[in-house]
């Protein structure tokens, strides 16, 4: 069946596709669930998805994912021809989730090369009792049922020729759009469309499966139909997948005609052409007609002429390419040789013979430069992505588990569009995911007369938050339940004998709160399906550690807690400015700065014990040399002849000795060799333009350095 | 996939027995050549604080940045300026990718292991710094070469170090 011929391509693009259109879709579905109903656009846009992945299921043979998608999309095709009323809508929520998951499901096992073997049948049950009772509701209103959305058994795909007197004869032509993918499987999907309404269907190229080659042919040449059908032009042209398809030349013939064009397959004849246009309002019009497929048009020109020239409304490209992170990574490299070798042939000592006329040369580099950077900056921000998708899944989940254990939960998302590296997008997924679970169980109270009763509303409400702040990302998952008892968990901790016999005084409060993060400890008393068992928080906390973050606990009893995940900025790009202390050239990040002041030896002060303050604008903050500090030869010493950096961190702000300010720049964070040890207050090192390295200077590691002196 | 297996092998045969030998002082070392990825120019250096004596600092190694140590102060002898002839062997360790900045690299040398010899061990030799990284002796022509045990080189005590930040940390 499937593995009849090469489904690498179609299978990946399969998987891309459909993981697309259900991750839309739930996305759709968590924004309304609330709602009342569905509006008219989220009912055709979720139509469209199942009709996608039912028709691409259908394709490569996935029977349970088509019968599942397609059960749905008769649910919203229902739903969106004949507009009953009074929809259940937690229930229709509930349903289109399930079946979200069932495919998803799927779809995991797809990629990890078993088959889709899951049972879809419970599922197509339940939805066929739900449209039935739909319908039952809308029968007894007297309102016409509109046609099933009937479907027919794919896996045939020979039309035997019936010509009766009714028939209509037509010849079409589809062109794809030039950078279509696989226009060989959209010319495919098209005929199995067709074959619902036709009685003969002779196309060509003819193996369009069998052969991949035909993809580049159908590119070329068009993909050329013949139809004998009882149906209408509009009918069939509906039928037609027409997203990819540049123009569809559409003509129709008699049976004359069509008995020669069986035989000589292109013939030419004044087409009529239609223009796709992205208007979907137009279609949303056609009541009256049979299936929908995706893709709306309108009829925009019905002079005769060649279709390819009378494209010119050409639909959107497609906005987004997903590339390997390595050849990402490998393209970075790349363009840091590039910058070193730019470096070396721009400062080459062969340039410094003197009487050199090198007006033109420095023009070119100028160019080059600018190039450069251009480019540099460019790879640098293709890494970010917004944490949207994984701020998607959290409202999922908490819809999922909220609903389980009967809790009303108000979910808020700040800052989703907070960009964040590519690498650690993949990385804080499960963790944040355990924070989420953790706040609807355990954080937010069973009950909400408690609630009441301590002057809370009855609704419990999450708010998830993502922040860039001074070069790290901050992302809270903030409950406004219960909070953590001290005692409670002193305790337990106590019992399980994880912290030996120490007095409670002799823990801070965010010591404390921290016991939630050792291994094998959990205060729930009861495990439930989500979370109680303990393991968790350590795994949290071990996973953020491994790409270097911290998770912060914050939590006042009876008024809620909030967890935050600091994500440091190893790999992300932070703006620094580049500074010289001595010969050595450091980067302080552009967000801790607060300004760079030149002031005289008469605002410093000096306590008996060597420690200096610096007055400014009358007050006093602690002040840091750094040349001396890391012993660095050559630095400045005299108050006078450097710069002072104002440096802030968390509410605190010092005062750095440096000698010159050098430039502003881009930076990617690249981590200090494990090799060296690591060394306080520098957070890692990065290259600069011209190929040297600059260390980065981490300001709230040399506070912390500043308070224990 | 056989193919590379064999070149594996091959390639493996190639490096077998073969040193990189370079010269610190008056003594010759060698490295097995297995180790070493790529021998440079000197680079400028980019100086970490508060790091150990023999670190000299990071390198740019075509946007990879990489630690680099003198062996010579690694060795506890007296620093040298550097000059023309000093290079830097890159030498990739399991994955640890360090430069060794040397005085003067000598050339590629073919030993045997039957002319390895342990190296002597008296009493007095514990405290020689040279001595705990070096794995054997080895003649070829008029000259004695040390040959260094590369792991030994860049671990040992950094390990310590390593696991004492680590407990540190937990702490």
């Amino acid at each position: 069946m499937a593995e009849e011929f090469n489904t690498d391509s179609m299978l990946s693009m399969f998987l891309y596709e459909s993981n697309q259109g259900l991750e839309k879709l739930e996305g759709i579905i968590l924004e309304k669930q609330d709602a009342d109903c569905f509006d008219d656009s989220d009912i055709n846009e979720i139509f469209r998805i199942m009709h996608t992945i039912k028709g691409s299921s259908a394709v490569l043979m996935y029977e349970n994912i088509k019968t599942a998608s397609h059960k749905l999309e008769d649910v919203f095709y229902y739903l969106r021809e004949s507009h009953p009323e009074n929809v259940p809508h937690r229930e229709l929520v509930e349903k289109v989730l399930a079946v979200s998951d069932f495919i998803t499901g799927e779809l995991e096992k797809i990629k990890a090369g078993s088959d889709p073997d899951g049972d879809e049948k419970e599922l197509v049950a339940d939805l066929e009792e739900f449209l039935g009772e739909l319908k039952g509701e809308i029968k007894k209103q007297g309102i016409r049922l509109p046609k099933a959305n009937k479907q027919e058994e794919p896996t045939q795909f020979y039309i035997t020729p019936v010509a009766e007197e009714d028939s209509h004869f037509y010849r079409i032509v589809i062109h794809y759009k030039s950078d279509t993918q696989m226009s060989n499987i959209r010319a495919y999907s098209a005929t199995y469309a067709l074959k619902e309404v036709a009685e003969d269907l002779l196309y060509t190229p003819e193996d369009i499966l069998s052969n991949e080659g035909s993809h580049d042919n159908i590119l070329a040449e068009g993909f050329h139909m013949l139809l004998q059908t009882k149906a209408s032009k509009e009918e069939v042209l509906e039928l037609i997948d027409s997203s990819e398809a540049e123009s569809i030349d559409f003509n129709e013939i008699n049976s004359t005609e069509y008995g020669k064009a069986l035989t000589e397959f292109g013939r030419e004849a004044p087409p009529i052409v239609i223009n796709l246009d992205e208007d979907k309002s137009a279609a949303k019009d056609d009541k009256q007609q049979a299936p929908i497929a995706p893709g709306d048009y309108v009829v925009k020109s019905k002079e005769t002429g060649k279709g390819k020239t009378l494209a010119k409304n050409q639909a959107k490209q497609q906005a987004i390419i997903s590339v390997n992170v390595e050849k990402m990574d490998a393209l970075m490299d790349m363009i840091g040789e590039l910058v070193i070798a730019e470096a070396t042939v721009l400062q080459n000592p062969d340039l410094k013979v003197p009487g050199l006329d090198l007006t033109n040369f420095q023009k070119a580099a100028a160019q080059l430069a600018k190039n450069t950077t251009e480019l540099q900056d460019v790879i640098m921000s293709m890494r970010m992505m917004p944490l949207t998708s994984v701020f998607q899944k959290m409202r999922r989940i908490v819809f999922d588990v909220s609903r389980k254990l009967g809790k009303d939960i108000e979910f808020e998302v700040i800052g989703e569009n907070t960009e964040v590296d590519k690498n650690i997008i993949e990385h804080i997924s499960d963790p944040l995911m355990h924070l989420v679970r953790n706040s609807v169980d355990h954080g937010i109270e069973d009950d909400p007369e408690v609630r009441m009763a301590n002057g809370k509303s009855p609704k419990g409400k999450i708010t998830l938050e993502a922040k860039n702040e001074g070069g790290k990302v901050y992302i809270s998952v903030k409950d406004d339940g219960k909070g953590l008892n001290k005692e409670k968990l002193y305790n337990k901790a106590m019992e399980n004998g994880l912290i030996g016999d120490k007095a409670m005084s002799e823990f801070t409060d965010k010591d404390i709160f921290k016991f939630i993060t050792l291994p094998g400890f959990s205060t729930k008393e009861v495990v439930t399906e989500y979370s109680g068992r303990g393991v968790g928080m350590d795994v949290v906390v071990k996973n953020i550690q491994s790409i270097g973050g911290r998770l912060d606990i914050d939590s006042v009893e009876g008024q809620g807690s909030e967890m935050t995940l600091v994500i440091p900025l190893t790999l992300a790009i932070i703006s620094g400015i580049v500074i010289q202390v001595g010969e050595a050239p450091f980067v302080i990040e552009m967000a801790s700065i607060k300004e760079f002041i030149s002031v005289g030896e008469d605002a410093l002060i000096q306590e008996p014990g060597g420690e200096e303050y610096l007055v400014l604008r009358g007050d006093c903050f602690p002040f840091i040399r750094l040349g001396e500090k890391y012993d660095l030869p050559g630095a400045k010493s005299k108050l006078e002849d450097g710069i002072v950096a104002v440096v802030e961190h968390e509410g605190k702000q010092i005062c750095i000795l440096i000698d010159k300010i050098l430039q502003e720049q881009e930076i990617v964070v690249k981590p200090i060799p494990s090799y060296v040890k690591k060394v306080k207050g520098l957070s890692g090192c990065t290259q600069l333009g011209d190929g040297s390295i600059a260390l980065i200077l981490d300001v709230g590691g040399l506070m912390i350095e500043e308070e224990r002196r | 996939m056989a193919d590379e297996l064999k070149e594996e092998l091959l390639e493996e045969d190639a490096s077998k027995g073969k040193f990189m030998t370079f010269q610190t002082g008056r003594e010759y070392f060698g490295i097995s050549i297995s180790y070493v990825s790529e021998i440079i120019q000197m680079q400028p250096i980019t100086a970490i604080p508060e790091a150990e004596d023999y670190i000299k600092g990071l390198i740019n190694l075509r946007g990879k940045i990489i630690p680099v140590i003198d062996v010579r102060v690694r060795f506890k002898m007296e620093p040298v300026e550097y000059t023309d002839r000093t290079c830097i062997i890159v030498i990739d360790v399991k994955s640890t990718v360090i430069g060794l900045i040397v005085e003067k690299i000598a050339e590629v040398d073919d030993i045997l292991d039957e002319d390895v010899v342990p190296p002597p061990t008296l009493g007095g030799h514990k405290d020689n710094e040279k001595s705990k990284y070096v794995y054997g002796l080895a003649r070829t022509g008029d000259t004695m070469k040390l040959l260094l045990d590369p792991e030994k080189l860049i671990k040992q005590e950094d390990l310590n170090i390593l696991e004492e930040i680590q407990e540190e940390e937990q702490s």
